[in-house]
């Protein structure tokens, strides 16, 4: 192997890692739920903006009893009265297919006091920035670690090698 | 492709996790000290594949890229995958770490299986080196979906439905990464055929 060789393959392995980070999309599915004039609202995406359309809702109690199911409409929104003889919290369970599932917890003390559109911002701000696309930083680290890893191996088998002879 | 946290049953992850193990340990030794350069670029190939996202129906789907990982590291792909599953886990939270055992092994046994399919036929000629190269990266992504169906079967029997949906979507991901391993394997045995591994 000639040294164009050699800089051909490390300028496609470079060409490669920058260029990736563009096309990245996370597809981890999100679902959101707030309480407003005694309903349960949501809206459930995934995490490239696309509306998780007809997508099954099942809504289960504190003891785990399904007390709701539904599918998502066109918006990835689904609303429904909250149900009565609630004594705990609820969890929306969100089936997008092909494992992708999300939960949403709505405390039992949520479902007697309506929260203001600011706390309701504050929550789902928090719950985007856990669902952010992966950052370069993260990409790098991540092949880092693996060549240090190698390196930890190479070394490794190094010493076996001479303990052998 | 990854599985998520919360979906197999605890019988299902249990076995996945003691096959992972089990391969990771095989792979370790049977890697090659001049072999290791190589894992750790194929392996970070796996780690960022999997962030190229491409939009199939109402979920996406990604590359995987786990057919050229086993047609070129054979049994060494193991721990390479694993590595680069743990890693997009905690810096991604795909998948997820009850789930990395099963993860592991829909994508790293058909791998390995691949290996020894298809590399009796690379360097013959460069036409049967892509034709190798591109069903590997078929096959391979065909199998791990299939083990990704029999892992959410054995769970529970409803999913079947769900099963054959995931092997739908995934046909164009099949053909996309048989074309990108044919003609990765082509491209890497004229410049760098130090990498293809002797024939078993």
């Amino acid at each position: 192997m000639n040294t164009t060789h050699i800089k051909q393959i490390i300028c496609l392995i470079i060409t490669l890692t920058f260029m990736t980070p563009g096309f990245a999309h996370a597809h981890k599915v999100i679902i959101f739920a707030w309480v407003e004039d005694g309903m349960i609202l949501s809206q459930s995406y995934f995490s490239s903006k696309r509306k998780a359309k007809n997508c099954n809702i099942n809504v289960v109690d504190g003891k785990g009893r399904v007390v709701h199911t539904g599918k998502t409409d066109d918006q990835g929104n689904y609303s429904f009265k909250i149900p009565e003889n609630i004594d705990s919290g609820l969890v929306l369970n969100l089936d997008a297919g092909q494992g992708h599932r999300a939960h949403w917890k709505i405390p039992e003390n949520e479902l007697k006091v309506i929260p203001s559109k600011g706390d309701m911002e504050k929550a789902m701000a928090v719950r985007e920035k856990l669902e952010q696309k992966p950052s370069v930083f993260k990409i790098a680290a991540g092949i880092c670690i693996i060549f240090l890893l190698a390196i930890f191996l190479k070394l490794l088998k190094k010493k076996r090698d001479k303990n052998s002879d | 492709m990854h599985i998520s946290e919360g979906v197999l049953s605890g019988q299902v992850l249990s076995a996945g996790a003691v096959i992972a193990v089990t391969g990771t340990a095989m792979g370790l030794k049977k890697i090659d000290y001049d072999q290791i350069v190589h894992v750790a670029i194929l392996a970070s190939a796996f780690f960022v594949a999997s962030l190229i996202h491409i939009n199939i129906g109402p979920a996406g789907v990604h590359l995987i890229l786990n057919g050229i990982l086993g047609l070129l590291l054979g049994f060494a792909a193991i721990p390479a995958i694993l590595t680069a599953l743990l890693l997009q886990s905690i810096f991604f939270q795909y998948g997820g770490l009850t789930a990395l055992g099963v993860n592991v092994v829909i994508m790293a046994a058909p791998a390995v299986l691949v290996h020894y399919l298809f590399l009796p036929f690379l360097g013959r000629s460069s036409k049967l080196t892509f034709w190798a190269g591109f069903f590997a990266g078929l096959f391979s992504i065909l199998f791990s979906c299939l083990l990704l169906g029999f892992a959410l079967w054995f769970t529970d029997k409803h999913f079947f439905e769900t099963s054959l949906a995931i092997i739908i979507t995934y046909i164009p991901i099949m053909i996309i990464e048989g074309i990108i391993t044919g003609f990765c394997v082509s491209f890497l045995l004229k410049v760098y055929p130090e990498i293809i591994p002797k024939k078993p």
